[in-house]
């Protein structure tokens, strides 16, 4: 199956449905197919088909439509965090070498790739376009991620890898048409797969949440109520916003009925104050690296919460096939959403299909038979919902002339999770005011070091390598 | 009061290269406060000012800057 079948099926039968609304703006589902078939037949003209196409757009309608216009042409779509500073874009650019970069109005002053780059806002319809059928195996997205070589790495997921996450959760979670789901998942990061995806195949409506909302608490839960929203996939931080100073208690969100959370561990106090202002809404915890999005979900039971006690990932979602290496601990996920490979340098390295993919994650199984998560084996961290390599900012950092070398590891932060701290050793005399403003326009916010030490040496284990667990001690306060 | 929010802000919630040129009326926003930074920052305001903050003013007009934060305690104390 490919990723747009779900969506073509209810364009066929109910094509006056709504689809997306932004801001004051919405659109049905034949709006829809118009908008993206003049994106897929342009990109036709441009013999794209089997490329990787970028796009540099604000999430949103627009954006929406580049991607299924991509994929209608056979391409492959890459979304750029247009957040991140434009030497980290150029970077990725430079590493994917995109066919072409999609955006909207002139090229920005700032990128490299300035031949690539087509705006596609004011495209002329193409009502004679007809969709080729699309391969199941082909690359439906290249989603960039932080990279452990200090180098951003795109996960290159199939049609068929894709659709299967897609479809299950639109029936695990029991969408239909009556749906309203919020949108408010970057399309980079892997949460927008289900906005995108299992929402239309549904016949559901998507409404892009205005993104300021983020910071008014009690604004994001009157435009849940307005909307009507039933069904929301966002990560803990925001729903323990919402809980602690949403005043869910004045505003009765009574459509809302599924809310999936992922990306990060949800705190147990803030998850149980959510359950209890929430009690009509099913909660779900969904796990998984961007590499099998998701292999492991837990439905919310609200009377096993306890507030010192982390919740499950639970049970395979996906017809994912788990197991924990005996040795290590970690889990191994053989899963039909697992991605094909890397891209890098412009092309896919793809992994052979015979092994289980080796997530990194320490896990075990507890009474209930249900998947239980401990940490990294290795150094990634998570800040603010985001997988960020503690190499890729040594990387940054080391580029400096006025660096000898550096170490970066996570602080245990009590609301972002980790936040990246760095001890760095200057070649002469202490710099860190020359070097910071380098580190702002390389690295996006949440790879930003929150704490800095500037020493004349890092501690060495005896093999020589740095001593990662003893540069945790030296943050703490005396 | 500035002084202590611009320590706790600095400290704990975003690094700048460099505090000292960070002016009163910067955007916090763009300079990475986020959800969960907010949510520590109104703590912290709480205990440490003895205001309490209505959470239907929890909004970038009043937390986009330590003096947009600073007249929105005043406004609340007693």
């Amino acid at each position: 199956m490919d990723l747009l079948a779900g969506f073509n099926h209810q364009c066929l039968s109910a094509p006056n449905r709504l689809a997306f609304s932004e801001a004051e703006r919405s659109i049905s589902y034949q709006q829809f197919q118009q908008g993206f078939q003049a994106v897929a037949a342009f990109l036709e003209q441009q013999a794209c088909a089997n490329s990787c196409i970028a796009l540099l757009l604000e999430r949103g309608i627009l954006a929406a439509s580049a991607v299924y216009g991509v994929l209608s042409a056979s391409a492959s779509y890459l979304p750029l965090d247009i957040k991140n500073p434009p030497e980290r874009l150029n970077l990725i650019i430079e590493d994917a070498q995109p066919r072409l970069i999609l955006g909207q109005g002139p090229c920005p002053a700032w990128l490299n790739a300035r031949d690539s780059w087509r705006d596609i806002s004011q495209l002329a319809p193409a009502p004679n376009y007809t969709p080729a059928p699309l391969d199941p195996e082909a690359i439906a997205a290249i989603l960039y991620t932080s990279g452990s070589t200090g180098r951003p790495k795109g996960v290159a997921l199939t049609h068929r890898a894709m659709h299967n996450f897609a479809d299950w959760a639109r029936l695990t979670f029991g969408l239909s048409a009556d749906d309203r789901i919020a949108s408010l998942a970057p399309f980079h990061f892997d949460l927008s797969v289900f906005d995108l995806f299992s929402s239309l195949a549904a016949g559901a409506s998507v409404h892009f949440m205005p993104a300021q909302l983020t910071l008014a608490p009690t604004r994001l839960s009157h435009w849940l109520q307005t909307q009507e929203i039933t069904c929301w996939y966002t990560v803990p931080s925001l729903l323990s916003f919402l809980a602690l100073k949403g005043d869910l208690a004045n505003t009765t969100l009574p459509k809302l009925r599924t809310l999936l959370f992922a990306g990060e561990v949800f705190p147990s106090a803030q998850l149980i104050r959510l359950a209890e202002q929430l009690p009509q809404v099913e909660l779900y915890n969904l796990f998984g690296p961007t590499e099998t999005n998701v292999c492991c979900y837990w439905p919310v039971e609200r009377r096993r919460l306890q507030a010192d006690q982390p919740i499950p990932i639970g049970i395979p979602a996906c017809d994912a096939k788990l197991q924990i290496d005996p040795e290590t601990g970690e889990l191994l996920v053989d899963c039909p959403n697992n991605f094909a490979g890397y891209w890098q340098n412009g092309a896919l390295h793809r992994i052979s299909t015979d092994n289980a993919y080796r997530s990194g994650d320490r896990v075990s199984l507890n009474e209930f038979g249900e998947y239980c998560y401990h940490g990294r084996l290795d150094r990634m961290l998570k800040c603010s919902g985001y997988r960020v390599e503690p190499a890729e900012i040594e990387q940054i950092i080391r580029q400096s002339p006025l660096v000898e070398d550096c170490a970066v590891i996570g602080l245990p932060d009590p609301t972002s999770g980790q936040r990246p701290a760095a001890v760095i050793v200057f070649k002469a005399a202490h710099q860190l005011a020359q070097l910071l403003p380098s580190l702002k326009t390389q690295l996006p916010h949440y790879m930003q070091p929150t704490k800095v030490l500037v020493k004349e040496h890092l501690p060495r284990l005896s093999n020589g390598k740095i001593d990662y667990c003893s540069l945790a001690t030296l943050f703490e306060k005396p | 009061m500035k002084q202590q929010l611009r320590n706790f802000v600095f400290q704990e919630l975003i690094f700048v290269a460099d505090p000292n040129s960070f002016s009163d009326d910067e955007d916090l926003i763009n300079a990475g406060l986020d959800s969960m930074g907010i949510m520590r920052l109104i703590m912290f305001i709480e205990s440490q000012f003895g205001v309490t903050l209505p959470d239907v003013e929890i909004d970038p007009d009043n937390i986009g800057s330590f003096n947009a934060l600073e007249r929105w305690i005043v406004s609340h104390q007693a």
